[in-house]
């Protein structure tokens, strides 16, 4: 049997199917739950949060359209969820406004050992890092175009914003982490 | 805790190289950019475990729309609202005894058989009052009114209360129309002149009497309803004789008037017994019972 679109899992989901709602978000959990994690900085059980937040906000009634594509509709609810949550105030009180990126970053002062890079590298700190420098249109553009595998229609659909900025956000995002990413050492594969 | 492989979107390296190019860089660009953006697969990301994924779920679907089995059917079946309509006409003509449609024909015929034979000098006074009475009887047979209380038997069917009406209104209306037609038959064989005009005069009131009576019946029981439209209408129609309104009442534009009224007050009283079926519902008055809300 063919399987059924996220817009038709979507529709029968607004009719209380039950079914298609376990499809559905069987399908989509583990994507999400990796963009948020990466949108976050790595903080699992806030990404879990938001995950959660999200479905939730699907749930609600009235706020899907059918016609809609559904994936960039559940990212974008995601996307906005990220941002208003790093602009509330508890969390600007805790992160004091404007180092929220600083304190994704975990950075140590002292140069790190040749064992200490491997091991970093081995898990993808400096990308991280590297990621976390870059201003949030960067950042989230990078993340749907090469984590979620995002068409550029399906990112401009996400993020509401013409084609053109897409690629221009993509193209400055892409210039910036590589000249933040320092090659990996040799002999660390 | 290390965390397994993340999901790589680019499985060959050439897609990556793609992806560059859509986006508008250079070959030359790309060539340069592709080491850090391989790198990105460095950073993977947690998966949710079967078991993460039915907490999630348990989670969420207590904020899962629920719809009642008989609510869903009636939504699946609206997909396909004009076949299900006969159906159910199909369905509830069992509803009308053979007394109905015999007396119908009958009314039918007399007015033809009045009609042809000149009895009376005034063709229409009889079509008028005559059509009507289809139309009386039609609400009889057809709808019963709240006091009959099977209102809780019919919310349990599949079909709404109201596609059960629409049913109804369908087996009525096109019996009597199909009289209708078989009349204008009748009188143009008999050769009777403006078989039009005098099909109008019989089937506009007919109409007219029918939107009023179940409008009525909203509010009365079905008898009193049916019985009130019908007085009416034969009360107007000897008004407008003594008082030689019907001559002016002639004018094609005026004999369709009760016909469009009838649709309208039909259409009203579809409406009003759709928005006011949680106040006819018995439910809530026994919950608050129960519950002692009313001590």
């Amino acid at each position: 049997m063919q399987e059924r679109s996220d817009e038709q899992l979507m529709t029968a989901v607004q009719a209380g199917d039950q079914v298609a709602f376990a499809a559905l978000v069987t399908r989509h959990h583990d994507p999400l739950l990796g963009y948020l994690y990466r949108l976050v900085g790595s903080d699992r059980p806030l990404a879990e949060d938001l995950v959660q937040e999200t479905l939730l906000h699907v749930l609600q009634p009235h706020t899907y359209q059918s016609a809609r594509p559904f994936k960039p509709w559940l990212y974008m609810i995601a996307t906005n969820l990220v941002r208003d949550y790093f602009k509330s105030a508890a969390v600007r009180k805790l992160w004091r406004e404007g180092d929220a990126e600083e304190m994704l970053l975990h950075l140590e002062d002292r140069e790190p050992s040749p064992e200490e890079r491997a091991l970093a590298a081995e898990q993808g700190c400096e990308v991280r890092e590297a990621l976390a420098q870059l201003r949030g249109e960067y950042r989230v553009v990078l993340l749907l175009r090469f984590y979620q595998g995002f068409s550029l229609q399906e990112i401009a659909e996400t993020l509401h914003i013409p084609l053109g900025t897409v690629k221009s956000r993509l193209s400055v995002g892409v210039h910036r982490l590589r000249s933040v990413l320092t090659p990996v050492p040799k002999g660390v594969d | 805790m290390p965390h397994p492989q993340s999901s790589w979107p680019f499985e060959r390296p050439e897609q990556l190289t793609d992806a560059l190019l859509e986006q508008g860089a250079t070959p030359e660009e790309c060539a340069n950019l592709l080491p850090a953006v391989r790198r990105l697969s460095e950073w993977q990301a947690p998966h949710p475990t079967p078991a993460d994924t039915r907490r999630l779920l348990a989670v969420l679907s207590t904020a899962l729309p629920a719809f009642s089995p008989v609510r869903q059917a009636i939504r699946e079946h609206r997909q396909h609202r004009i076949s299900f309509l006969l159906a159910t006409a199909r369905a509830q003509v069992s509803l009308f005894g053979l007394g109905f449609w015999l007396v119908s024909a009958l009314v039918t015929l007399l007015g033809a058989v009045v009609v042809l034979g000149r009895v009376i000098e005034d063709q229409d006074v009889v079509l008028r009052a005559g059509g009507p009475l289809l139309a009386y009887l039609g609400t009889i047979v057809a709808f019963r009114g709240r006091g009959a209380r099977v209102l809780e038997l019919e919310l349990v069917c599949l079909p709404s209360p109201l596609q059960l009406a629409l049913a109804r209104l369908v087996i009525v209306l096109g019996y009597d129309v199909g009289l209708s037609l078989a009349l204008s038959l009748l009188l143009w064989a008999g050769g009777t002149g403006q078989v039009l005009a005098l099909m109008l005069a019989w089937f506009t009131p007919l109409l007219l009497v029918a939107g009023l009576a179940l409008l009525l019946s909203l509010r009365l029981s079905v008898q009193a309803a049916a019985s009130l439209a019908y007085g009416s209408w034969l009360v107007f129609l000897a008004i407008s004789t003594i008082s030689n309104l019907q001559a002016r009442a002639g004018a094609p534009a005026l004999i369709v008037l009760p016909g469009c009224l009838g649709l309208v007050l039909l259409a009203i009283a579809l409406l009003r017994m759709h928005t006011n079926m949680h106040r006819l519902l018995p439910y809530p008055e026994r919950v608050r019972t129960f519950l002692g809300a009313d001590s």
